[in-house]
């Protein structure tokens, strides 16, 4: 099932080669920390984007669910010797249950109802967050100590920032290709038909339970592997990084960027870090960002329903169209 | 052998399907009736996506109603809906390729079945479509290729020549006649098109208002004036004209 016209994985995995290569290199201090983190909500964006896009369900949990990826991840960093990736895969792991847990409404639910339970038990996750804090250190089950601020160990492969930004993006890279690996494939068609109708996916053997909990629990392991990739970058996480408001904002830029393509993903990622970052560096206060951007959603949902992506991709098929015309 | 016993569903007040009891034996059988008759709520208690209070339904020996929905499909059930549900997001290839996903044949088996339905449907030359570009008519033709995958028990067929012109409809009601040399599947089939139920469907149901009016050979069932009053009303009113 290709996802664009334009041999799009070829051009993703160029860009990514791209990036990987010269992000590191011409990012200073603070913007290196920016991009991880855009790296990092990338992933938690392509769990969003493809149950949008495939499925027809509305997610707003993915903020939350980082949230937990990253409580997990500080959690183990701080009271076991486990080495960061074997603390990130149990983090990715944990959340991917509690997406799929998510999924027990998604059973009987659908549109408006679903969006609302998910933004509820992104709210949930947001007075845990504020009333327990994140782990630094400290003692007890929530590991929460006034002015600590333990060492987080970061993988053996990443140790400086700019490895660590690299790290980040080959593991959205690895979070893209798994999720187009399974629309390829049994799940993929499974999904496509569960989105035409339920009808239409039990008549065709599709066992409905089990594929709408697979894809909320691959949904909940990109969004645990971005936090549990956030909590390396920073060493500290802070309740208000994963407020319920967060999910519904990222939820929207992708729409905006277009849910259906990796571009359109990376977009939305792009527009929720750098865009606030930018506008500060330029002495604009950053809420202005969100005006900007519920502009923006007006503008995807009234006159392009693929997004910015979906935009991108038209404008260059046409051009090239237009060569091959002249050739 | 197809036995429905009793089958009875309601929605509120509205006895969809009232204590309808049959039995089809033809390889090719037919559902008719008005509007509103209850023939889709059938397939649909067949289908298990509603629950009829009490009754059985027997398959060659199989309780289907004991059965899940999705397990149904896996024991050899089969349907097209009157709304076409095609997957937009799916090659025409993809979307018969979904009927054999959840069958254990072999890979290379399920390949084989994969181009015998293909060739069937004769649709070797749209399989790179996605389903949102398909017109009315490819959209029944890859329905009908997705039936035939897959060792089909039981195929039914919801107005499969809905929206066809006469020719395509025409086409497709030999293509059904088909089906019993490619698979040995029964079929059900339900259309508001006479002549083509009349063609293709040994023996024939007809519903009106949930109730049972009457089955048996399709040509004597069209002769008769109860099934002629309620389905054809404007044939006896021309008859009474001449
Ligand atoms: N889900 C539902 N909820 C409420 N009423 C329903 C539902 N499904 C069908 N009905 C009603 O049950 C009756 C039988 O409907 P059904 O769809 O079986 O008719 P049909 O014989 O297939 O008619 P048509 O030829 O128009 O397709 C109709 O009056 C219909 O309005
Ligand atoms: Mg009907």
């Amino acid at each position: 099932m290709p996802t664009l016209p334009l041999r799009s994985w070829q051009v993703g995995f160029f860009l990514a080669a791209l990036l990987f290569l010269l992000l590191p290199v011409v990012l200073g201090g603070q913007w290196m920390r920016i991009f991880t983190s855009t790296a990092c909500f990338t992933l938690a964006a392509a769990g969003a984007g493809f149950i949008y896009a495939r499925l027809g369900m509305v997610s707003l949990t993915q903020v939350g669910l980082m949230g937990l990826g990253g409580w997990i991840t500080l959690r183990l960093n701080h009271s076991t010797a486990l080495p960061f990736e074997a603390n990130l895969a149990i983090a990715a792991i944990g959340t991917a249950v509690l997406g799929m847990a998510l999924a027990l409404p998604a059973l009987r639910m659908r549109g408006l109802y679903l969006a609302l339970v998910t933004l509820m038990v992104a709210g949930g996750l947001e007075i845990l967050f504020t009333a327990y804090q994140f782990p630094n250190g400290g003692a007890g089950f929530w590991g929460v100590g006034t002015s600590f601020a333990a060492e987080m160990r970061r993988p053996a492969l990443a140790k400086t920032d700019a490895a660590y930004l690299r790290y980040c993006i080959l593991l959205v890279v690895i979070g893209f290709v798994l999720i187009e690996w399974h629309l390829r494939a049994k799940p993929g068609r499974a999904w496509a038909l569960i989105r035409r109708s339920e009808a239409a996916a039990l008549a065709s053997g599709v066992n409905v339970t089990l594929y709408k909990t697979w894809a909320f629990g691959l949904s909940g392991l990109l969004a645990g592997l971005g936090g549990g990739l956030l909590a390396g970058s920073l060493g500290l996480l802070d309740a208000s990084t994963f407020r319920a408001s967060e999910s519904v904002l990222l939820f929207a830029l992708v729409i905006v960027g277009g849910a259906r393509s990796w571009l359109g993903i990376v977009l939305a990622a792009v527009l929720f870090r750098v865009a606030p970052g930018l506008l500060n560096n330029w002495g604009v206060d950053a809420d202005l960002a969100l005006v900007f951007f519920g502009a923006a959603l007006l503008h995807a949902v009234i006159t392009a329903p693929e997004g910015i992506a979906g935009q991108i991709i038209g404008l260059l098929s046409r051009l090239r169209r237009r060569n091959r015309g002249q050739a | 052998m197809i036995r429905l016993e009793n089958l009875t569903v309601r929605f509120g007040g509205l006895l969809a399907l009232d204590a309808v009891s049959v039995e089809f034996t033809a390889p090719v059988s037919g559902i008719i009736g008005p509007n509103g008759a209850g023939k889709t709520t059938t397939m649909n208690v067949l289908s298990g996506f509603l629950d009829s209070k009490g009754g059985r339904v027997d398959v060659e020996g199989t309780d289907l109603l004991s059965l899940s929905a999705h397990a149904r499909t896996r024991w050899g059930l089969r349907r097209s809906f009157q709304r076409e549900q095609i997957a937009e997001d799916l090659s025409v290839r993809d979307n018969i390729l979904a009927m054999t996903d959840h069958s254990r044949a072999s890979r290379a088996d399920k390949r084989a079945d994969l181009e015998r339905a293909i060739e069937f449907a004769g649709i070797s030359d749209i399989l790179a479509k996605p389903g949102a570009g398909l017109n009315t008519y490819e959209r029944r033709l890859t329905d009908l290729a997705r039936c035939v995958v897959g060792q089909p028990r039981l195929i039914m067929l919801d107005e499969p020549a809905g929206g066809l012109t006469r020719d395509e409809a025409a086409h497709l009601g030999d293509l059904i006649l088909g089906i019993n040399d490619l698979t040995s599947a029964k079929v059900l089939v339900i259309d508001h098109d006479v002549d083509l139920i009349e063609r293709i469907c040994t023996e024939t149901l007809v519903l009106d208002f949930g109730k049972r009016i009457d089955f048996g050979p399709t040509r004597s069932i069209l002769d008769n004036p109860a099934v002629r009053a309620a389905y054809l009303g404007f044939e006896t009113g021309a008859a009474a004209d001449a």
